[in-house]
């Protein structure tokens, strides 16, 4: 998963997350970064989520575990 | 016997904007009833006076390069010509410009834009519509003429919707008169998504003078656009947003 750790760096506008980065600590996790992000695995890894699935997604971890699991279901 | 007398043609006529309308103009006018969503197609149709009366015309609009085709064939097939356009189909993308990617732009233009100018260039066409169109009336959007985060792709293809209603106004006057309605927020399945989030909802109750619009508010102005009480109007960007965009109020 280090390709999507370095595409959701893009998107927060930082060089690099790490696995326990809190996603709410950085500012460009706004509604429109969410957006950004939910765009982002659709295009790159075919997973479709809501920002409603989102919302209890607290670490950058726990985003890309969420990502891979609905990548194999 | 062919019926030969002519339809209005509503595209993307399967929810919100497009139901309305449809349902509002099925009292006085045969429809042609357009969507990819063929239930839907038919939940409106039955939700029509005189249902039997109007026809249903399933198709993709991101299918573009089969679109001309399938109007031509379907008016053919049908032995019907159309007089009238109102073009509500429309998609909305928000996403921050970096995010932005070439197929984002290609589907929101093809069925936002393109879409419209394939239909119309075929309903100009002697064959098969017989030189009948007569009215058009596109669903623009405030957000053609303002800006909005993350709505760079929307405004965009409403903008260009809007331009090429005013060319249109031009080219084919004065056999055909060109219009567009620039709305502000209207309370569809579209809008839900936005109006979900409580800070969105109670913004929009505090922008919005006349409070959210509703899709009847918006066949009520489709149907005067139509008619010949419109005779004078043509290449109009014509507002109705419920006072959204006039209010300078310091807030």
């Amino acid at each position: 998963m280090d390709e999507f750790y370095t595409k959701l760096a893009e998107i927060l506008e930082v060089d690099e997350v790490r696995e326990d980065s809190q996603l709410e600590s950085f500012p460009a996790w706004d509604s429109l970064g969410v957006l950004a992000a939910i765009a982002m695995i659709d295009s790159s890894y075919g997973v479709n989520l809501t920002s409603t699935e989102l919302t209890g997604v607290k670490t950058v971890g726990e985003f890309a575990r969420l990502v891979e699991s609905r990548r194999k279901a | 016997m062919p019926d030969s007398s002519c339809y209005t043609l509503i595209t993307g006529a399967a929810s919100g904007i497009g139901r309305a309308t449809a349902i509002r103009l099925s009292a006085t006018r045969k429809l042609v009833l357009h969507d990819r969503d063929g239930q839907g197609l038919k939940e409106t149709r039955r939700l029509c006076a005189s249902p039997e009366g109007h026809q249903l015309w399933e198709f993709d609009l991101l299918e573009i390069d089969k679109l001309s085709q399938a109007l031509a064939a379907f008016l053919v097939e049908k032995s019907l010509f159309v007089d009238s356009l109102v073009h509500c189909a429309g998609i909305v993308t928000i996403l921050p410009v970096k995010a932005v990617t070439y197929r984002n732009v290609q589907e929101i233009m093809t069925v936002n834009f393109t879409s419209a100018v394939e239909i119309v260039s075929m309903l100009l066409k002697r064959k098969p519509n017989g030189g009948n169109l007569r009215n058009i009336v596109f669903i623009s959007s405030i957000w053609s003429k303002f800006g909005a985060r993350g709505h760079t792709l929307y405004s965009a293809s409403k903008g260009a919707l809007d331009a090429f209603m005013k060319g249109l106004a031009v080219e084919l006057a004065p056999t055909v008169r060109v219009n567009s309605l620039v709305l502000g927020a209207v309370k569809t399945r579209m809008a839900e998504q936005a109006l979900a989030d409580p800070e969105i909802a109670a913004r929009y109750r505090r922008d919005y003078l006349l409070g959210l619009g509703q899709p009847d508010y918006v066949a009520d102005a489709v149907e005067f656009l139509l008619s010949d009480r419109a005779r004078w109007i043509t290449g109009q960007q014509i507002v109705v947003d419920g006072g959204r965009t006039v209010d300078m109020s310091l807030k």
